[in-house]
Formats: structure tokens, sequence, C-alpha cells
């Protein structure tokens, strides 16, 4: 039951990262699919970053791992900007945009992870993973010891702390701030931002490489807690998830936390059930199988009333009157 | 003033609505290769031998050497046999954008009809004249059923299709990959028991000009399929309401099509293409199934449709391109050590100037634009005429 | 050499394929109210646009306060103490009114002492004080989509009075407004005018313009036509001068001829998307031969009525029938081969495909059908003679006939496309949605005549439009629509404009 509430935990936040990444290019009016995309990448750049260091610090440090997530976050951001011109400048077609940036992320980053793994070890024999190991977990003092809800704080990846308050400061940029009451209107009303002096596209180009840096720590911390390296793989369709729990979350960050937890600790659970009950590995397959087969069921009930920002899916046309 | 003439003349080609369906995808295309030449000289190899290495490994040139029994026509028609699945999931692919949907979910589709066909057909020991039509049949059918249940949830539930069908792909692969384990698995190879001879869609191992072929039943599928989905689109009534969804599902509600029908059925018509694909892919050139891989095809398949202009035609162009790439890019990789990976790299970069083809349409029309204006302007200066609307209707003003 | 505190010299301005502003002078004093009067198209909105900063005029200079500059953005114009309320407004519907007021300019503070943070409280209490100080009575804290059309457009103002505007400029303000309202709003502009504000008023009504402004300048085709002194011209002067001929200010109607019953509501019910009544209980008919015109405020359920009559919406409640068959559960397509055609509001979004071509968006209602289809396949030659018959007799402007495609078409020849195609359907009900909206009075006197060819040939005639001018042109039987409810119906010549606009406003009968 423990392992129940830790292992969802875990699953649960890099995924929260990952749907607030959707949220905020979304509220800022663009439509965004390429997630998986943009975690893909980040993962790619933090795993590179950690392989090259390791070299140096030795294989045993846990700096690495924070070094890594910054360098997931700086190369997301860097990835999204593909993204961003093509919805943005290019006035593409967003969808296809999001499917495109993905299907390039999987290409790019397989092929690059063969190349530098063949400079690095030389030969012409190369992996097309990169071994990053498993981050520590700590225990939280004195709340591990609350019955039942303990649970959530033993065990736990640094890296959920880490996302939890950078969830705080989004929340707080989204909200409170000149440039998320902005944000959010370019995405209901861009003509109103306009005239009252905004950039849209500026703001829109924004809100998606900030979708691309908080998608790529997501990536990073997959890489760390699930995998253990990085490899093609780590397309694993979270992405997709992410957007599926900002759906259900109806846009809002609250909500899709808790959509999102309930989604790891569906897996978890899943998983958990699935070892009690003994039965051989090979149906382990059938409760991976649980998270995307609940996507499904739960959009059947929340789709038809969720309200998307009224202007995403429209490149912005200063024209139009 | 020769150099704006050369400049208008190209903005024309592009803007113009007869050509720009040939050109702009050109002009990816050649924005694509110069980028691939790039990366490829960045690597330190030579792109010209790399793209004749392409064409090599797709049989569209000689080798210098073969190995036993196979020669240049082996290699052509192992391109064939890629060419087919790739044509016929393009095509399915195009149905459903037309439609105004994206049927992300073409490779689950394409598992789906493979798996289904092997399992039911691939080992049933029938001759071939029934278990071929047969194999078709549930392809088919399986790939059509995908597509309108996936239909179903848009039009009940209002759940978008991208999301449904990315889904759908995942419970595809394990759910296929619990039962290939579990029940159908080749203790040697660890995929699946490799579908019977009489089931599947290619010849093998026959002898053409003394070379070893396998002869592609599914390219005869697809050339039929190009041609009844273009005779869909352009002449019948069901093909004009599914592009009238595609633009504008108001007006196509408001001139009495019946949308949510339309979406199913465009959906079921894209996945029965895709079930097609299915077939020729996983019981043709290949007869087995690796558990819970989908194939990358599925995804390619969007790749060449856009850079076909999301057309039937098109898609002939396209996917024979991104074959040769696919194909070639083993041999491609042992010739010049290169990561094969580089094939859907090359895919990815086109896929990503594809996308920018409204883009460059729309700025060859300003460019059009600013030329007229120039050309009124100066034309005004000369003379003194008032100035008239040359229509009746003035310019609406909201 | 007079003091000016808006000048724009020698403005021209081109858009790709017309020259919307062509050498224009106009020259503003401070303190007055100045009209800019032109019919749609005339290139008012554009050229004021310049002057909000929204576009730069490719020749000319703008002057204020005697100095020349360059706005680069409506944030120079701002700076310059300009200000626009414009005819379709820029809200954002699920922020408040003080979060519209103050979006570009949020008041900041330091929460915590050092995060920065925007100051709803300081912005609330400032909008207020704003609102009561020019008799505005509008609530910082209302959201935007719970507010009627006339207090969205006060919201507007206070966007440019909190951004401390001299110089306010309006476009078309009355075009939502019931006569009521346009009181109150005339009574706005007077009190600006008076603590010292320049209003430059862009408008086609030569009635408000008579009744506020002191100076106007008269727009036609991207010139300036004359620059006059209101009091002493004449409406039918200035009628005149903008549309560039004698203008007839008299329909020509015949006498009323009504025959059966063609169009019976009865205790009709429509929901919006959030299963909200928006219209309730309405029940009316209409006879053959006789124009029954909506009037309302826009948002009290008409189109939404409309709709639902031509089956785009379901009907929750009550009964439609079309010559006494029951069409209330009928498709779409099946009420139009009972005979109702429809006109919609939505010209770009809902009639036309503007994609395809013009021969196909005028075969629209047969395609599927002989002759026009044979087994499901489409036979196009009959596509090519249809249409052209079609353009012949409409008189509908297109660049390359049937293969026009028809986002290159303007406005008022899209309209004439559309209502060729549904006439030509001969239905026994015909509604028409706003038709005239946007066009010039060339196209409106074309429309309102088929409008009347089509009620002599005996065709009942559903009209929903805001304009009362048209209404009262060409009613036989007027019903006012108020939150979903028809206040009143009654026959057109028992009402004046001003009856209509007291239950417009919500009135009830006494």
């Amino acid at each position: 039951m423990e392992k129940v509430l830790i292992d969802g935990l875990s699953f649960a936040a890099p995924l929260f990262i990952m749907a607030m990444g959707g949220i905020y290019s979304e509220k800022s009016g663009v439509t965004n699919l390429a997630v998986e995309g943009f975690q893909g990448f980040g993962a790619f750049i933090g795993a590179l970053v950690a392989v090259l260091l390791m070299r140096r610090m030795g294989d045993g440090s846990q700096a690495v791992i924070y070094l890594a997530m910054l360098a997931a976050c700086v190369g997301g951001g860097l990835y999204a900007c593909i993204h961003g011109l093509l919805c943005v400048k290019f006035r593409a077609n967003q969808v296809i945009s999001g499917v495109v940036v993905n299907i390039l992320a999987v290409a790019l980053t397989t092929f690059l992870t063969s190349a530098v793994n063949k400079q690095l070890m030389g030969g012409s024999q190369s992996s097309n993973k990169f071994i990053l190991g498993v981050s520590n977990r700590f225990t939280v003092p004195g709340l591990s010891r609350i019955p039942v809800l303990g649970a959530l704080f033993r065990d736990m990846y640094p890296f959920e702390l880490i996302i939890l308050v950078i969830a705080v400061v989004v929340w707080y940029l989204m909200y409170k701030t000149r440039f998320g009451m902005r944000l959010r209107a370019c995405g209901e009303n861009p003509q109103a931002v306009d005239a009252a002096g905004g950039n849209v596209d500026r703001t829109r180009f924004l809100a998606v490489m900030i979708s691309g840096a908080l998608s790529g720590i997501g990536g990073i911390c997959y890489a760390y807690s699930i995998s253990a390296n990085f490899s093609p793989n780590i397309y694993m369709g979270y992405g997709y998830l992410a957007i599926a729990a900002m759906i259900f979350g109806n846009w809002n960050i609250p909500a899709t936390a808790a959509v999102c937890l309930f989604f790891g600790l569906a897996k978890s659970g899943g998983y958990q059930l699935c070892l009690s009950m003994g039965l051989s590995s090979n149906y382990s397959d059938l409760f991976m199988m649980l998270p995307y087969v609940l996507t499904l069921l739960l959009l059947t009930f929340f789709s038809k009333k969720n309200h998307p920002p009224k202007a995403a899916g429209e490149a912005y046309d200063a024209g139009k009157r | 003033m020769k150099k704006a003439e050369s400049s208008h003349r190209f903005a024309a080609l592009l803007d113009s609505e007869r050509w720009s369906g040939i050109t702009v995808p050109i002009l990816s295309l050649l924005l694509s290769l110069i980028t691939a030449s790039i990366l490829l000289l960045i690597l330190g190899k030579n792109p010209l031998v790399a793209f004749l290495s392409f064409l090599q490994g797709s049989g569209f040139v000689a080798k210098s050497s073969y190995g036993g029994g196979a020669g240049m026509l082996t290699d052509f028609f192992t391109f064939l046999n890629v060419l087919a699945p790739m044509l016929l999931a393009s095509l399915g692919f195009v149905v459903a954008f037309r439609a105004g949907l994206f049927n992300i979910g073409i490779a689950g589709q394409m598992l789906a009809s493979g798996f289904l066909a092997t399992a039911f057909i691939g080992y049933s020991g029938m001759s071939a004249w029934a278990a071929k039509p047969l194999v078709i049949l549930v392809g088919a059918a399986a790939g059509g059923l995908l597509g309108a249940f996936v239909g179903f949830l848009k039009y009940r539930f209002n759940i978008h299709e991208v999301v449904s069908t990315i889904m759908l792909n995942y419970i595809v692969s394990y759910l296929t990959g619990f039962f290939i384990n579990s029940k159908f698995a080749d203790p040697l190879t660890r995929s699946m028991k490799i579908c019977s001879n009489e089931a599947r869609l290619s010849w093998t191992n026959v002898q053409i000009s003394g070379m070893k072929c396998s002869l592609p039943l599914g390219i005869l599928l697809a050339a039929i399929a190009v041609v009844a989905v273009k005779f869909l689109f352009d002449k019948t009534v069901f093909g004009f309401e599914l592009r009238a969804v595609g633009r504008n599902p108001l007006c196509a509600r408001y001139t009495g099509i019946k949308v949510g029908r339309r979406i199913v059925a465009a959906l079921m018509l894209s996945g029965i293409l895709a079930g097609l694909a299915g077939v020729t892919y996983y019981c043709g050139y290949y007869n087995t199934i690796v558990p819970k891989s989908l194939s990358s095809m599925g995804y390619d398949a969007i790749a060449v449709a856009l850079l076909g202009n999301s057309t039937p035609i098109g898609c002939i162009f396209a996917s024979i391109l991104i074959t040769i790439f696919q194909n070639g890019s083993n041999y491609m990789s042992s010739t010049l050590g290169v990561a094969k990976e580089i094939a859907s790299l090359i895919t990815g970069i086109l896929l990503l100037f594809s996308s920018c083809g409204g883009y460059f349409r729309y700025l060859a029309h300003r460019k059009l634009e600013e030329a007229r204006d120039k050309l009124t302007a100066a034309a005004r200066a000369g003379t003194e005429t008032p100035r008239n609307s040359a229509d009746g209707g003035t310019k609406e003003e909201k | 050499m007079e003091d000016y505190i808006v000048e724009m010299r020698n403005i021209t301005k081109r858009f790709p394929g017309v020259v919307a502003n062509d050498d224009i002078t106009i020259q503003v004093r401070q303190g007055e109210v100045y009209a800019l009067l032109g019919e749609n198209g005339a290139g008012k909105s554009t050229l004021m646009s310049m002057l909000f900063g929204m576009y730069q005029p490719d020749l000319g200079e703008i002057r204020i306060a005697g100095k020349p500059v360059r706005f680069r953005s409506s944030n120079d114009a701002t700076a310059h103490s300009i200000g626009m309320v414009h005819q379709h407004f820029k809200l954002v519907d699920n922020y408040t009114v003080a979060e519209n007021i103050v979006l570009g300019v949020e008041p900041m503070k330091k929460a915590a002492g050092f995060l920065p943070c925007v100051d709803m409280k300081t912005a609330n209490r400032e909008i207020a004080e704003l609102s009561k100080s020019y008799g505005l009575e509008v609530n910082p804290t209302d959201r935007i989509e719970d507010l009627p059309v006339s207090v969205r457009q006060r919201v507007e103002i206070m966007k440019m009075l909190y951004r401390k505007a001299e110089i306010l400029i309006f476009d078309e303000p009355t075009a939502v407004l019931t006569p009521q309202e346009i009181e109150f709003l005339l009574k706005i502009i007077d009190g600006l005018r008076q603590s010292g504000k320049t209003i430059i008023l862009i408008t086609h009504k030569i009635e408000e313009i008579r009744k506020i402004a002191d100076r106007c300048a008269i727009l036609y085709r991207g010139r300036l036509v004359q620059v006059l002194d209101v009091r002493s011209t004449t409406t039918q002067a200035m009628a005149n001068l903008m549309v560039g001929r004698e203008v007839d200010f008299n329909p020509h109607k015949n006498p009323a001829d009504f025959r059966g019953t063609v169009l019976e509501a009865e205790h009709l019910v429509v929901r919006n998307a959030n299963r909200f009544e928006v219209v309730k209980d309405v029940s009316f008919r209409i006879r053959s031969g006789e124009i029954f015109a909506i009037a309302g405020v826009a948002g009290n359920g008409q189109v939404e009525l409309a709709d639902a009559i031509a089956g785009m919406t379901h009907i929750a409640g009550g009964s439609v029938k079309l010559c006494g068959q029951d069409i209330t559960e009928l498709p779409v397509r099946a009420r139009t081969e009972a005979g109702i055609a429809y006109i919609p509001e939505d010209r770009q979004g809902m009639g036309v495909f503007l994609d395809f071509n013009l021969g196909e968006n005028l075969a629209l209602r047969k395609y599927y059908r002989e002759p026009f289809a044979k087994k499901g396949i489409l036979q196009f030659r009959q596509f090519e003679t249809y249409a052209n018959d079609l353009i012949e007799r409409y008189d509908i402007r297109c660049g390359q006939g049937r293969r026009t495609p028809l986002r290159s078409m303007s406005g008022g020849n899209q309209q004439k496309a559309i209502i060729a195609r549904e006439i030509e359907e001969h239905a026994k009900l015909v509604i028409f949605v706003q038709p005239t909206r946007g066009l010039d009075i060339g196209a409106i006197e074309n429309i309102h005549r088929q409008i009347l060819a089509e009620r002599d040939r005996g065709t009942a005639i559903l009209l929903v439009s805001l304009e009362l001018d048209e209404i009262m042109e060409l009613a036989d039987t007027i019903g006012v629509i108020y939150n979903g409810e028809l206040l009143k119906v009654a026959d057109a010549s028992t009402l004046t404009s001003h009856d209509v606009g007291r239950y417009m406003m919500g009135v009830k009968e006494s």
C-alpha cells in the first residue's frame, strides 16, 4: 500500500510539470501536442550533460542530477522554439506542428545519441542509450511518521520537491503577475491584448518556450526514476498523458495536479495489484496499459464539458477585425 | 530589375493555383536535401555519395557487388514491398485529413490488423486462394472498426482524435504484446510465430532474370486504392461531403450534411486503408511481429501525406521518395559509416519543411501583392484618372 | 493658422487590392465633437485606426497639438492621450471589468515585500471612483460575460478614461444599442465634451450626428468629399454627399396581401451550450406574403430562435409547424426540402464554404440530387450551367465565373451569392438574419428590394435585424424579443420606433 503512494507520487510529479507546460502554452492560445517531443529532447540534453559530467565527477555524484535537470530545462526550452516558430511566425497548423515536432524529436535524439556514443566510446559499435543510474531517495523526517499519508513523504525523489517548488512559482507567475495576466488574455481574446499595447506573438512564443522548459524537466525526471537511462523508450506517450490530464483539469493548475496524482496512483496501484496476484511478467503489460485506458475512459466523461481557452488553436492575425 | 523579375516569377510559381501543389513540396524537398547535405558535410561525409547509396539500396542504381542470388531487381522489388504499405498508410492519413481529422493512430491500426490477420488466418493452414483474400478482408475490417471507434468517440463524446488515436496506439501495442508473449511467441526469436506462406501477401523467392525477388501483392492493392480515393474525392457526392466537413463543419451542417456520420465514415475509411497497410506490412515482406513495437511507418506516413500535399497522386511521389530514404538507409550506413537513423532524421527535417509549406505560399502571395501595388501606384502617378472600384460591391468594412 | 489638436494630412493607406484612404486631410479642434460620416467601406475606420496606432499610413503625416508624430503601436497613441472605443469590443470575457480596463497598465504592488504582484484591490478602487465621476454606472468586479452590450461599451469607454485619454475616438458606437441606450450614450459624450475632451465619432447614422456633432467630414470610397458644419446642413444634403447621388428615403412597399398561415411557432424553448434557456416560450405565426420582423438588442435570443427554426439548433420545448406539417424534430435537410430557406448572420462562417468555388457554393442545396448528381456521382456540367444562370440574373461579380474561389469575392458579392442560392429554392419561408450588415447603401437597397419582391410573390419572411430603421421600413408585423421572450407582437403600422425601443429595453406592456 505504501509502495502505491510512493511510486504513484514519483510518477505523478513529472507528469504534472509536463501538464503545467501544456497549460502555459494552451492558455496563451497555442495548441500544444508537442509536449512528448519537448520532454524527450529535454531529457536528451539533460542525459547528455549528465554523461559528460559523470566522466569527470564520477558515477555516484548526485550533483550531476541537479545539473542535468537544469540542462534539460534549457534544452526543452530551446527545442520548443521550433514549435513556437512554426505556430506563431509561420502560422502552421498547430496540431500538425505538434506532431511534426514529436516525430522530429525521436529522430533527432536517436541519431544524436548514437553519434555521441560513438564519439565517446570510439569504434564502430554504438548504442542508442545513455546510462544514467537512478536518483537517490530521501525521507522527510517528521511528516513521514503520519499514518497512511506519511508514506507520501517517504522515499521521495528530490526532484519531487523541486517540482513542487516550481509548481508554486509557475502558478504565481500565471495568476499574480502582469505577464501571466496578459498571457491568459492572449488565449481568450488576443485582439484585446493587441489593443492594450501588448505583443501577442511574443507572449505566445515565450509561453511555448516555458512549456518546453517545464516538459524537459519532466522528461529528465522520468529518465532518472523509471528507466535509469535515456533511450528511445523515453517516448512512452507520457507527454500525451499530460495533455489528457490538462484537459480533465480543465486547464486549471490545482485540478490538473489532482488528476496527475490520480493517474500516478492508478498506475502504481495496478502494478502492485499485478505483483500481489502473482501473475507472470507477461501480465504486467496489461497493467502498463492502465493509464492509457483510463485516459480514454475519463475523456469520454469529461470532454463534452471542457472549456479550452477561446483563442487557442488559431494563429493571431492582426489584420482581422 | 532582372533580380526582381526572376524572384517575381519564382513567387508567382509558388502562389499560383495550378502549380503550387507541386512547387511548394519541391521547395520543401530542396530545402530538406540542402539541410541534410550540410549535416552530412559536418559529419565529414560526401552528401552526393550518400544520396547515391540511398538509390542503390533501393534498387534504382546498381551496386558494386551483390550477395548470393540477389541483384538490382531484388532490391527494387524489396523497395516495392516496403512502398506498398507506406502508400496505403499515407492514403489513410490523407482521407482523414481531407475530412479535417488527424489519424495519428495508423501505426496502431496497422499492428492490430496485422496481428489479427496472422492470428486467425496465418496459422489456419488454408490454401492460398482462400487465405490471401481473407487476410485482406480481416485487415480492412480490423482497421475499419478501430477507425470507426475513434470516429464514434469524437462524434459522441467530443474526444479529440489525436489524443484518442495515440492512446489506442499504446493500448494496441501492449495488448498485442501480451497476447504474442503468452500464446504466439516463437521461442527462438521472441517475436510472433511466422505467418504461413499461403497467407502471406508476398510471393518470396521468385526467380526473375536469375535474381531472387519477392513480389508484393500489396502494390496492386495500393494502386487500386490510389485510384479509388482520387475518384471518391473528386467526383462523388460522398467525397464532396467529406471535403465540406473538413473545411467548415458549421457550414456543412447548414447545408444539411450529417457531420457526425461523415466523421465516423472518414475515420473508418482511413482505418480500412491503415488496416490494408498493416496486412501488407506484417503479412507481406515481413512475416512476423515483434511484440510491443509500433512500426515507425505509421508516423512516417504522416510525413509522406504532408509532403504529398495531402493528395493521392502526391502521396505516390512522396512515398517513393521517403521509401528510398528508409530502404536505402541500411546500405547507406554501411557504405558511409553513418548511423542509419539519419534516414529518419532526414524524414523529420522533410516533415518540418513541409509543414512550413503554407508559409512559403503566404510569403509568395505577399510578395506578389506588393509588386502589384507598386505597379498600380506607378500607373496612378503617371495618369490622373480618378480611382473607381472595379466591381459593384465595395470592400466590406467590418 | 488655427490650432488643431489633431491633424491628419494627406493620408494614403493601401491594402491588397484596394486603396482604403486616398489623400485625406482632416483637422480637429480641441473640445469639439467631430464626426466622420460615410457608408460602409468608405475608409473611416481605417483612418482612425491609424490615428490609434494600429496601422501606419503609406503616405502623409499625423500631427498632435502641432507636433508631427509616428505611432508604431497603440501604446504610442495612448501615450499621446488618444483612446479608441472599437466597434467590435476587445474584451476578455472571463475577466472582470477591472481586469479588462487595467490590462496593459496594471497597477503593481510587492507581495511579501519583494514579489511583483498585480494590485487588483487598488485597481478596483480606482475604477469605482472613475465610474462615479463620469456617471457611467459600472461595477469593477462584474465579469464581462455577465454584462449586457451597452455596459460592455461603457467598459470600453472607461479603458480610455483610465489611461487619461484626451482625444476619444468612437467607432460606430450606436450600432448595437437601443434608442434609449443611444440617448444615454450621447449624454455621456456631451458630458465628456464639457470636461474638455475632444471626441471623434465614426458613424453612418446621420441622425446621431445631428444630435451631438459640431462638424462633420464626409468620406466616400476612400476620399474626403467635404467638411461641413452640422447645424447649417440638412440631413438630405449629408446623405447625398455620403452616397454620391440623390438618396431615396421612401421604401416602395406594396399593400399587404396575406394568405394562409405558413409558419406556426408554439411555446418554443431553445437552450444554449450551458443548458441555459435563451428562448423561453415564444409563440408567433407568419402568413404567406407577410414580413415578420423580430427586433431586439443583440444577445436576446433572436439568432438562436432563427437557428432553431432552420434546424441548426435543437428545439428543447414547443413545436414548429410549416404549412401544417410539424417540423420540430426534422433535421436540416428535411426542413430545406420542406420549404425553408435560411440566410444566416454569419455569412463566412456558416453561409458559404470560403475554400470552395462559387459554382459549388451556389449548388449547396442541390448537389446531392438529380440532375446535379446521378447515383452519387457529381455532374459538373450541371453545376456550370446553374452557376452561370445565377451569376447573370443576380449580378454576382466574380473574377473567374463559377470557378472563382469564394474567399476572393467581396462581402457584398458573397451575400449576393447566398441570397441567390436561397431564393432560388422558392421556399415557403425565407429567414433573413442581419442581411445587410456591413454593406454599402447600394447593396442594402438591392437586398431590401429582393426581400419585398419575395414578399409580393407570397413567400413568408422572418426577418431578424439589429437595425431598427430596416425593421421599420420593411416589416408588416413586428415582434420585440427581450431575454428570450416576445414582449410585444403587433402590426408595424401601430408602432413607432420609440415604442419598439422601449420594448427592446424590457419595458413590458402595462
